[in-house]
């Protein structure tokens, strides 16, 4: 990552291209502020702010939101972006 | 303390208290201390057992460009922070558009290496106990909050 705004990623698997789909989850942590996490996303996911906010609620009351859904490479890059923002953030396959 | 917008799309942090011009002045050396925050500053990607090679690429790929993002966030705002005279009465700042989004990630930095240093819970972050500033504890209490109202205003500040 060479700036925040850039996704860039790593290598992925050739094999991972075609399977099913990952989800990117952020989940909460007591430090960092709700308004920052909303920015984040909207940043980040190009989230409209309300989207953005209903997400930010969800990982404050639940401890985690599904913010992102798709291939992996892309989905590695999502994670990777908002660990720039020092979010929590992980990949985790979908459940099917 | 007053912040607000000059004429050159500069923001400016005005008429700031010793103590809170101290505390600015700590922020890029606080931000640095990453030895007991590792595992916060660079988490896992994945919560999986059987991801061990994507944990291994991470570190190898992605945390080196994390850890030059960060350390650039700090030199930008230590950079912004030599022109504060921190026990000046009414010490100012000035904060350029351009380094908003570096300040938001010092910030965040320090926030988050304060809270692991301190073991600080939510309970302990959620403000309804006053910091026992006669603690070093509690300064440090008082310090996460000062950030936090400060990000808070940068956050306003960046729409």
């Amino acid at each position: 990552m060479s700036e925040a705004g850039v996704i860039t990623g790593i290598e992925t698997r050739a094999e991972d291209a075609l399977a099913t789909p990952w989800n990117v989850v952020v989940h909460n942590d007591p430090v960092n502020l709700m308004s920052y996490v909303t920015m984040v996303f909207q940043r980040v996911l190009g989230f409209p702010r309300d989207r953005a906010t209903r997400h930010m609620l969800e990982v404050h009351h639940k401890g985690r939101s599904l913010v992102w859904s798709g291939e992996r490479e892309r989905a590695e890059a999502v994670v990777e972006q908002l660990h720039g923002y020092l979010l929590l953030a992980t990949i985790e396959q979908a459940d099917y | 303390m007053r912040f607000h917008r000059a004429a050159s799309g500069s923001w400016e942090l005005r008429g700031l208290h010793p103590l809170f011009a101290s505390l600015l002045a700590e922020l890029p050396k606080v931000a640095s201390r990453h030895r007991k925050a590792q595992a916060r500053l660079y988490p896992d990607p994945t919560g999986s057992e059987g991801e061990a090679q994507l944990r291994n690429d991470w570190k190898e790929h992605v945390r080196p460009g994390l850890e030059r993002l960060f350390s650039s966030s700090r030199e930008t705002v230590a950079r912004d922070l030599s022109a504060l005279v921190p026990n000046g009465p009414g010490a100012s700042l000035v904060i350029p558009a351009a380094h908003l989004d570096a300040w938001l990630n010092a910030l965040s930095q320090a926030r988050l290496i304060i809270v692991e240093e301190n073991g600080f819970t939510e309970s302990d972050l959620d403000h309804r106990e006053r910091p026992d500033l006669a603690t070093r504890r509690g300064l440090s209490l008082l310090k996460v909050h000062f950030y936090a109202h400060l990000q808070e205003l940068l956050v306003e500040a960046a729409g």
